[in-house]
């Protein structure tokens, strides 16, 4: 340890540091051997010394009006400094209100983009529907309208005795339709349930409500010598058909 | 060691009071201004150097760490590399090389030395010539070890040697005569 500390004090790292000529690294050195040696520290404390010592030897008389010189032209630079910190806070001022006013206006952006879209969505949609029961009210004013079209009087047998309703089939254009002028009895907890009998399955058509409107018209799957069922079904409707609840059937033929 | 006014410029430096430069001024100018003059050896090339130190100390006192070095240290890094940089950079510009007198130790300027300071070159007397100059060519003429040793023509080892003994004996003339003074009152 102690030949480290010689071999150290024996190199010049020590004096070019007291005089501020060390590389980075051989600063790193001298400034942990400093840290960490009583005896290093010792050595650059005496050298300091001796260097304050040393530079007063060959002091000189400064000439008369250079320390107003020296302090205004200081108080320049700091007046200079501090003109360029206010610069510089009025320069992050602007840029932090542009920036939030960007954010502002980016997010505001985004909202609309969003809403548009919502606006958009609904226009479709809106358009899909309309279509759709435009095409429904044409296939209505056809099927109502065609001179081949055949009228059948649905009445509720003995179950659903109230039960009254119009089935229009019209074989060309292979459309079909129910009005449900009048819903039968029904308990609490039970439906009406509509199926239809194609190619021997039973396709489950839907629940019928009493929409109120009496002149409202069902579209039913077409399908050539097809058996429509009524039947009634626990409330939610039923996968396959009670036959026991049957309480109509229409035969298209 | 810092003493109370060290630690009291220091404090002011580092709330950047301008008081601090003035009384860096009145305590340290006169030492800077000679360590200037003694590297461009020209009084009015000394006091540029000894204003753009000035500068160069109240932008950077915000870096000066008492910890690593003392006050006078900084001030003296500082001092002397302005005036080694602008040497060089008046070196550059006339293309002359500067000659390095060794005989040219100690020059009077116009104004001639600080009253103060005449003690103190009776001190630089008792200091032996070849420390002397040793001592020169490393603080204030910007040498390293091994460019002394070049320009002054004596052995790497001798340069190391003689930079010791001549700080040391620098430190004997100083000490010495406290030593002497506390002996003096012990007796009496």
């Amino acid at each position: 340890m102690k030949d480290k500390i010689k071999d150290f004090l024996d190199t010049d790292l020590l004096e070019k540091y007291l005089l501020g000529t060390t590389t980075e690294l051989e600063k790193h050195k001298v400034e942990r051997y400093i840290a960490m040696y009583p005896e290093v520290r010792k050595t650059y404390n005496e050298l300091q010394d001796n260097l304050e010592e040393f530079a007063k030897i060959y002091a000189l008389k400064t000439p008369e009006g250079l320390k107003e010189k020296i302090t205004n032209t200081v108080k320049a630079q700091s007046k200079t400094k501090r003109k360029f910190i206010n610069y510089a806070i009025a320069a992050s001022v602007v840029t932090f209100i542009s920036i939030t006013a960007s954010y502002f206006f980016y997010n505001e952006n985004q909202n609309l983009q969003e809403e548009n879209t919502v606006v958009t969505n609904q226009i479709k949609l809106l358009e899909a529907d309309m279509k759709q029961r435009l095409e429904d009210v044409r296939n209505q004013f056809i099927v109502l309208n065609n001179p081949q079209t055949k009228k059948y009087n649905v009445r509720g047998n003995k179950r659903g005795k109230d039960l009254k309703a119009v089935a229009y089939v019209n074989p060309v254009k292979k459309l079909s339709y129910i009005n449900l002028q009048n819903m039968p009895h029904l308990e609490e907890g039970e439906c009406l349930q509509m199926w239809a009998e194609v190619n021997g399955e039973m396709i489950n058509l839907g629940i019928l409500r009493d929409s109120g409107d009496k002149d409202n018209l069902l579209a039913l799957p077409y399908a050539k010598n097809a058996v429509g069922y009524i039947t009634i079904e626990p409330k939610g409707g039923n996968e396959t058909p009670t036959v026991d609840n049957i309480v109509a059937n229409i035969s298209i033929n | 060691m810092s003493t109370l006014l060290e630690n009291h410029i220091v404090e002011l430096l580092q709330e950047r009071n301008e008081k601090a430069i003035s009384l860096l001024y009145e305590n340290y100018s006169d030492t800077l201004y000679g360590v200037a003059f003694k590297v461009v050896k020209d009084e009015a090339i000394a006091q540029d150097v000894l204003q753009e130190s000035f500068v160069k100390i109240w932008k950077k006192a915000d870096t000066y760490d008492p910890k690593k070095a003392k006050l006078f240290t900084w001030l003296f890094r500082i001092t002397r590399n302005t005036a080694i940089d602008k040497l060089r950079s008046a070196k550059k510009k006339t293309e002359k090389e500067i000659q390095i007198d060794v005989s040219d130790v100690y020059k009077l300027g116009i104004d001639g030395v600080d009253p103060d300071c005449i003690d103190m070159k009776e001190n630089l007397d008792k200091i032996d010539l070849k420390y002397k100059t040793v001592l020169e060519a490393l603080f204030f003429e910007g040498m390293t070890q091994q460019e002394a040793s070049d320009e002054l023509d004596i052995p790497l080892g001798t340069i190391k040697s003689r930079l010791k003994i001549g700080l040391r004996e620098l430190r004997k003339i100083y000490v010495e005569p406290i030593i002497l003074l506390i002996l003096i009152h012990l007796i009496s």
